[in-house]
């Protein structure tokens, strides 16, 4: 069989040799670069969209925090007006209980000043009719006549009246 | 990582058998078809057949062949590491297609710049084409680099390019860089113009014929040397070249390997350096601004009439 010579130039094996390499770029253009590429896109894309849920996870996440401390704060500042509310209320109360019972141990003492000295004026009654029984009893002893009381009351009255103020 | 199906196991073993068979069927052809060699013979490829053509006939060597079988495997290769390609990976040979691409568009964005990003498949295919070709010789096959016809034809091309690309980057400027620094001086200027190609050619096809022939030489000499020294022990002992085992392989790897390897290299980065210095991205991007700028002077003048 023959063979070439060592150093040989031929057109057609030349041009045949060019077209061999353009078709090795397209075949690799094609067959290698295109996938891969369109995979990493690929890739790409999903990473991107990866971390703009996180992104809008985390902004999410941050809201809602500020939301609940936002509710937080205002809870407890609820909690503090409530507190404050009842607190005064409370000492309203109390107050309102104090002077009311203040009242009642007042009017009390007054009903009672008021009923002793009813008793006592009641028990001086007593004490002039005893007075006068006794003195019309004595009178009438004395004077071994029956003094009707009714006729002397003045005169008695007067007499105790001049004890009551000696007294 | 989910078990492949069936289907999915078929279409590999296919893809596989795609890459290895043209290797193995050229390797068959040259048993076939290689002459019975006495002593060194130094030869061109193949001629399997001629066809006649116009200018010139067209001779079907085995240096054609064997880029047609590299190919066939670069294509199967490409299938077969895109097969079940996903975005999320779930087999390795994805991540070395990415890794190829990633790398040969690393390189080419570092030495071209930007505005070549597309030629990242053509510097791959000279790597491919042309590493593949030189370690075909790993088969024992005729590596088609060493025929000057397929390098000379990748390096037009790379003319073609450069050409094109200063040609785009200022028709003017590019017919007067010839006439530089003094009119006179233009066939010089042509002359080393004409030389890239033929530079990038003859030394991607010297480099590797040359180590064919030093191999065979050493090997032609080493079994001589085997002959003289050892030729006294008995039978089949006396015939055996005992001194071609070691050296011949040390050199196969340097000449075969590292100089296939590195003279595709080479080829790349020639490429790119001369298609992006032929051109100055400033320049034109200067030239498209002042011609937008005229064209839309020239509208507003229109508008105005």
């Amino acid at each position: 069989m023959q063979t070439l010579e060592i150093i040989s130039v031929n057109f057609w094996q030349i041009l045949i040799s060019l077209l061999n390499l353009l078709l090795i770029f397209f075949i690799l253009k094609k067959f290698l670069w295109k996938p891969v590429k369109k995979v990493m896109a690929q890739r790409q894309a999903a990473v991107d969209e990866q971390y703009a849920a996180a992104d809008e996870a985390r902004a999410k996440a941050e809201a809602d925090r500020a939301a609940y401390e936002e509710a937080l704060a205002g809870a407890k500042a609820e909690a503090k007006g409530i507190v404050e509310d009842a607190t005064v209320a409370a000492k309203r109360r109390g107050d309102q209980i104090v002077a009311e019972a203040e009242e009642k141990a007042d009017r009390l003492v007054r009903q009672a000043q008021s009923e002793a000295e009813l008793e006592k004026q009641k028990a001086e009654n007593e004490v002039k009719q005893e007075i006068v029984d006794v003195s019309a009893l004595l009178a009438g002893k004395l004077l071994e006549r029956e003094i009707s009381a009714d006729d002397h009351r003045t005169l008695i009255d007067a007499f105790i009246n001049n004890i009551d103020d000696n007294g | 990582m989910t078990t492949k199906s069936r289907r999915f196991k078929l279409v590999d073993i296919g893809l596989l058998a795609g890459m290895l068979l043209p290797l193995v069927a050229v390797m068959v052809l040259k048993i076939l078809t290689a002459p019975a060699t006495e002593g060194i013979t130094i030869t061109g490829a193949l001629v399997y057949f001629t066809i006649p053509l116009p200018v010139q006939d067209l001779p079907i060597t085995e240096a054609q062949v064997n880029t047609w079988a590299v190919m066939l495997t670069i294509l199967f290769l490409c299938l077969y590491l895109t097969h079940g390609i996903a975005a999320r990976p779930v087999t390795r040979r994805q991540l070395a297609a990415e890794w190829i691409v990633e790398k040969c568009q690393n390189m080419v964005h570092n030495n071209m710049g930007d505005y070549f990003a597309g030629f990242g498949p053509f510097i791959a295919a000279i790597f491919a084409l042309s590493g593949l070709s030189s370690l075909s010789s790993l088969l024992g096959l005729f590596p088609p680099t060493s025929d000057m016809n397929v390098v000379a034809g990748w390096a037009i091309l790379v003319f073609i390019l450069i050409t094109y690309y200063k040609f785009k980057a200022g028709p003017l400027q590019y017919l007067k860089s010839y006439g530089e620094p003094v009119p006179f001086l233009a066939p010089m200027n042509i002359i080393s113009e004409v030389a890239t190609p033929v530079s990038m050619a003859f030394r991607h096809y010297g480099n590797i014929l040359s180590g064919t022939i030093i191999s065979v030489l050493i090997a032609a000499a080493l079994g001589g040397l085997s002959e003289l020294v050892l030729g006294w022990l008995p039978g089949v002992l006396g015939d055996f070249p005992f001194l071609r085992i070691g050296l011949p392989a040390v050199l196969s790897l340097y000449f075969d390997i590292f100089s296939g390897c590195l003279q595709a290299f080479i080829f790349a980065t020639l490429t790119m350096m001369y298609v992006s210095g032929g051109f100055p991205q400033s320049e034109y991007e200067a030239r498209k601004a002042r011609q937008r700028a005229k064209r839309e002077a020239r509208a507003a003048k229109h508008q105005s009439q």
